[in-house]
C-alpha cells in the first residue's frame, strides 16, 4: 500500500473516534458541539506524557482517556439537567474555554540541548515516541485500526443489550425513561464521560500521529464536523459514524480535481441527503432492512 | 476613572453590534426553535457581494450597504428552503447539521470569488473620532448605536403595529394554535427569515465598513457572538437578545483591557457556561433547540 | 358539509383511526362521542389538517381538504377549537383573536364586537395577557379565536374538559346559541348528557371505528353513556 493511501486510511480512523464520541451522544439523545476538546486534552496529555515523562504510549493512552472522561465529566455534571440547545451551547462553551486554556498552557523542559513541551498557540512539537522506536506508518495504521475495531465491537455488544436498548429509550424520550426508572442522570454522565474517554483516546494517537499539535486542532470546526459525521453517516448503527468519516474524508481526496468546490458539492449533497433521510444514510431503517437481508 | 468610562463606551458600540447579530439570530430561534449556523455565513455571503461590487465598481457606501442586506437575505431565504422547511416537524439535529453544511458552502464560495484571506472595505467615516471631555467615540460607533437603536424601534413597530407582526409573535407563542387560528407557520418562518437575515446584513455591512476589512472568519464569528448574545440575554426572547448583546459588548471590552483578549473570549464563555449551568429563572428553559 | 369517509390515520405502526365514516349535515350540530383513546381527538386532528390522513377522504363541501395544511383548511371555512385550548398565552386577549382572524381580508370590527358581546367577560380581560385567565375564560376565548375566522364549520374537542359544571352549562349554552346563528358545529364530548341535549346526530366511536350513528333517543341514553365513558367491549 502506498504512503498516500496509508495517510488516508490513518486520518479516517483517527477521526473516527471523536466521531464516535459525538455519535454516541446523540444517540443517547444530546447534541454536543464540544468532543473536539476532549480530543485535545487526550492528545496534549499523551503528549505530555511519552515525550516529557518518558511513558510508553499505552500507559500514556490510557492517562489520556482517564483526563478525557475525567474532563467530560467535570463538564457533564453541571449540565446534568440541560437538554437541546441549551446543552448544546454548553458543551460548546466548555470546548472553547479548553482550546483557550490550552492557547495558555506553557509547560516546557529542558531534553539535551532542546526544550520541547506545550507552547501556548506555538503548539506542542516533537511528539516523537513512535519514530524513536521506529514504528512504521503501516503498523500505526493497524494499531489505530485495531483499537477502533475494538470499540466498535464494544458498541456492538451494547447495542444488543439492555443498556443499549435504555441508551437508545434515553435518546427517545428522556422524561419516559425516567418514569420507567431508569437513573437518566447517572446514565447521561456516565455517556458523557464514556464519549470523553473516546475522543481522547482518538486524540493521544492522533498527537503521536503528527508529533505536533496545536490549540487550532482542537476549534469548533473539528466539533461541528465530529457531529456532522455522525449524523449523516447514520444514528442506526456505530458503523454511521465510521461511515461519515470516510466519506468526508474519502471524498476530500477523490475529488482533488475539484479542488475548489468541493465543499460547495458536498455541502450541497449533505443538506438535501438530510431532507430525504433525517438520521442520516445508515438510520435504524436502513440498518432494518440490512439486518433483514442478511 | 477615565479608561472604565472609555471602555464602557466602546463596549457599548461593540454591543450595539452584538445586539443587531443576537436579533437576527433570537427571531430565527423564536420562531423555528432551532438554532441556525448558517446565520454568520449568510451574512458573510451579504457582505462578500459587497465586498465584489466594491472592487469592480465604484459605487456608493450607501448602494454597498444595500447589496450587504439583499445578499444576506437571498443567502437566508437559500438555507430556510433547504435546512429547515424541510424539518419543521421533529429532526432538529438535522436541520443543524444542514445548516452547518451550507455554511461550508458559503465559506468555500466566498473564497473562491475572493481568494485573499483578507480585503479592504470602504471606511464608514473617512475622519477622525469624535472627542467628548477625555474620551474618544468613533464616528462608526456613533453610527453603530444609532442602527440599533433605529433597528430596534422598526423591529417593534413590526412586531407590534401590523398584522404580520402579530402573526410572528403568535408563532412564537405557540405555532401550533398559530397553524390552527389560519396561519401559515411556513411563511411566517420564511419571511422572519428573510427580516433577520436582513437585519444580520446591515450589522455585518457596519462591522466590515467599521474595520474596513472583510475576511471569511466574519462567518463563524457573527454566528457564535449573536448565538453568545442570544443564550446570555435569556433565550428566544427579543429585549434579551439587546440586553445579551450590549452586555456581552461591555463584558468583553472591559475583560480585554483588564485581562488581554484570550481571557477576554474565555471570561464570556465561562459567564455562559456558569448562567447555564444555575439556569436562573429569567433564562426561558423551554425545551428548545 | 363535510363527508368522512373510511378515514385512517397511524401513529408510527399503530393505526388509530381503523376506517371512520361520518358526515355533518348544513346547519347541524353533530357528536361524537366514545371512551377515553377511541380515537375521537385525533379524528379532529386529522380533520382540522394537522394530522395526515394514511387512507381515506375528506370532503368539505364538495372540496378535497385531507391533504391541506391546517392554515389552508381554516381558509376554506374550518375551524377548530383544540382539546388543550391553545391559547397564546403571552399575548393580550384582543392579540388573540386578532390571530384568529388572520386569515381574514375585510375589516372585523363588527365581528369582534358581536364576540365581546357574546363573551363578556373576554371584553372585560381585553388587554390582559391569555395565559393569565382561568380554564373557563380561556375555553371561551379559544371559542372566540376561532369565530373570528368566520368559520361555517366549527369542530370542538372536549370544550367542557375540566371546567366548573356552571362554566360547561354556559359553554353549552354558547353552542346552542351559535347553531341557531346559522354555524354548523362537529363537536367530541365525554360529557355523553350534555351533548345529546344539544346534538342533532351524533357518532359513537370505539377503538378506532365508528359502532353507532343515529340521532338522539335511538339508543337509550344510559347504554350509550355506559358505552361512552367504558366502551362497549366492557358491557
Amino acid at each position: 500500500m502506498d504512503e498516500y493511501a496509508i495517510g488516508v486510511l490513518t486520518n479516517i480512523g483517527l477521526f473516527s473516534f471523536v466521531a464516535l464520541s459525538a455519535w454516541l451522544l446523540l444517540v443517547a439523545g444530546e447534541l454536543s458541539f464540544g468532543q473536539q476538546a476532549f480530543f485535545g486534552v487526550g492528545a496534549y496529555a499523551a503528549g505530555i506524557c511519552t515525550t516529557m515523562l518518558g511513558w510508553p504510549l499505552p500507559l500514556a493512552a490510557l492517562a489520556a482517556m482517564a483526563l478525557g472522561a475525567a474532563a467530560a465529566a467535570l463538564v457533564g455534571l453541571p449540565t446534568l439537567r440541560l437538554r437541546g440547545l441549551y446543552f448544546a451551547m454548553a458543551t460548546l462553551a466548555a470546548a472553547e474555554m479548553l482550546r483557550i486554556l490550552f492557547e495558555l498552557f506553557h509547560w516546557q523542559i529542558a531534553l539535551g540541548d532542546d526544550r520541547i513541551g506545550p507552547d501556548g498557540t506555538q503548539g506542542f512539537r516533537g511528539i516523537r515516541w513512535m519514530f524513536e522506536r521506529g514504528i512504521e506508518p503501516l503498523d500505526f495504521l493497524a494499531i489505530v485500526w485495531i483499537l477502533l475495531i475494538g470499540v466498535v465491537i464494544i458498541f456492538l455488544r451494547i447495542e444488543n443489550s439492555r443498556l443499549g436498548a435504555t441508551l437508545r429509550a434515553l435518546g427517545h424520550d428522556p422524561e419516559l425513561a425516567r418514569s420507567a426508572g431508569i437513573d437518566v442522570d447517572r446514565l447521561k454522565l456516565g455517556v458523557v464521560a464514556a464519549g470523553g474517554a473516546l475522543a481522547a483516546l482518538g486524540g493521544a494517537l492522533f498527537a503521536h500521529h503528527n508529533t505536533y499539535i496545536e490549540p487550532r486542532n482542537f476549534d469548533i470546526m473539528l466539533g461541528v464536523h465530529s457531529l456532522a459525521y455522525g449524523l449523516i453517516g447514520g444514528l442506526g448503527t456505530v458503523f454511521g459514524p465510521l461511515l461519515g468519516v470516510a466519506l468526508d474524508i474519502g471524498v476530500l481526496e477523490a475529488t482533488r480535481s475539484l479542488q475548489g468546490y468541493r465543499m460547495i458539492v458536498f455541502g450541497g449533497l449533505v443538506a438535501v441527503l438530510l431532507v430525504f433521510r433525517p438520521r442520516g444514510l445508515l438510520d435504524e431503517r436502513a440498518v432494518h432492512w440490512i439486518k433483514s437481508r442478511l | 476613572m477615565i479608561n472604565f468610562l472609555q471602555n464602557t463606551l466602546d463596549g457599548l458600540a461593540l454591543g450595539a453590534s452584538y445586539a443587531l447579530l443576537a436579533l437576527g439570530f433570537t427571531l430565527i430561534f423564536g420562531v423555528l426553535r432551532r438554532a441556525n449556523l448558517a446565520y454568520g455565513p449568510a451574512i458573510m455571503f451579504g457582505c462578500y457581494c459587497a465586498t465584489w461590487a466594491y472592487l469592480n465598481t465604484g459605487i456608493d457606501l450607501l448602494v454597498l450597504a444595500l447589496i450587504a442586506m439583499v445578499g444576506s437575505m437571498l443567502a437566508g431565504v437559500y438555507v430556510e428552503r433547504l435546512c429547515f422547511a424541510p424539518h419543521r416537524k421533529g429532526a432538529a439535529a438535522a436541520a443543524m447539521v444542514a445548516s452547518f453544511a451550507l455554511w461550508m458552502q458559503f465559506e468555500e464560495l466566498a473564497t473562491l470569488a475572493l481568494p485573499r484571506h483578507l480585503y479592504a472595505f470602504p471606511a464608514l467615516y473617512e475622519g477622525g473620532p469624535l472627542s467628548l471631555g477625555g474620551l474618544t467615540l468613533r464616528i462608526e460607533s456613533l453610527v453603530m448605536l444609532v442602527a440599533a437603536i433605529l433597528v430596534c424601534a422598526a423591529l417593534w413597530g413590526i412586531l407590534y403595529r401590523s398584522r404580520f407582526g402579530t402573526a410572528v409573535r403568535a408563532v412564537i407563542d405557540n405555532p401550533a394554535a398559530a397553524e390552527l387560528s389560519g396561519i401559515s407557520v411556513s411563511a411566517v418562518s420564511l419571511r422572519v427569515f428573510a427580516l433577520a437575515s436582513a437585519i444580520g446584513g446591515l450589522a455585518g455591512f457596519l462591522i466590515v465598513s467599521g474595520n474596513q476589512q472583510v475576511t471569511p472568519m466574519l462567518g463563524m464569528w457573527s454566528t457564535l457572538k449573536g448565538m453568545l448574545a442570544m443564550m446570555l440575554g435569556g433565550l428566544g426572547s427579543l429585549p434579551g437578545a439587546i440586553a445579551g448583546g450590549v452586555a456581552l459588548g461591555l463584558l468583553e471590552a472591559h475583560s480585554q483591557w483588564y485581562l488581554g483578549p484570550q481571557l477576554r473570549d474565555f471570561i464570556a464563555y465561562l459567564l455562559l457556561f456558569i448562567l447555564l449551568a444555575i439556569r436562573p429563572s429569567w433564562m426561558n428553559t423551554r425545551s428548545a433547540y | 358539509m363535510l363527508t368522512v369517509r373510511d378515514l385512517v390515520t397511524t401513529y408510527g405502526k399503530i393505526e388509530a383511526l381503523k376506517g371512520v365514516s361520518l358526515q355533518v349535515r348544513e346547519g347541524s350540530i353533530t357528536c361524537v362521542l366514545g371512551p377515553n383513546g377511541a380515537g375521537k381527538t385525533t379524528l379532529m386532528m386529522t380533520i382540522a389538517g394537522v394530522l395526515r390522513p394514511r387512507k381515506g377522504t375528506i370532503a368539505f363541501r364538495g372540496e378535497p381538504i385531507a391533504a391541506l395544511a391546517p392554515h389552508a383548511i381554516v381558509a376554506r371555512g374550518v375551524a377548530l377549537v383544540p382539546e388543550n385550548r391553545l391559547v397564546f398565552p403571552r399575548m393580550t386577549v384582543l392579540e388573540n383573536l386578532h390571530a384568529g382572524a388572520y386569515q381574514r381580508k375585510d375589516p372585523y370590527e363588527n365581528d369582534l364586537e358581536k364576540i365581546f358581546a357574546r363573551f363578556p367577560r373576554l371584553k372585560e380581560r381585553a388587554s390582559q395577557d391569555a395565559g393569565t385567565l382561568s380554564g373557563g375564560e380561556q375555553q371561551m376565548l379559544a371559542v372566540a379565536r376561532a369565530l373570528m375566522s368566520r368559520p361555517k364549520l366549527l369542530l370542538m374537542d372536549e370544550p367542557s374538559l375540566g371546567l366548573a359544571p356552571l362554566v360547561v352549562e354556559e359553554i353549552f349554552r354558547t353552542i346552542a346559541e351559535l347553531h341557531r346563528d346559522g354555524t354548523s358545529i362537529l363537536l367530541v364530548e365525554q360529557n355523553a348528557h350534555m351533548a345529546l341535549k344539544v346534538a342533532q346526530h351524533f357518532y359513537l366511536i370505539e377503538q378506532g371505528r365508528v359502532t353507532f350513528s343515529g340521532d338522539p333517543g335511538s339508543l337509550a341514553e344510559d347504554e350509550l353513556i355506559r358505552r361512552a365513558y367504558l366502551g362497549s367491549a366492557r358491557a
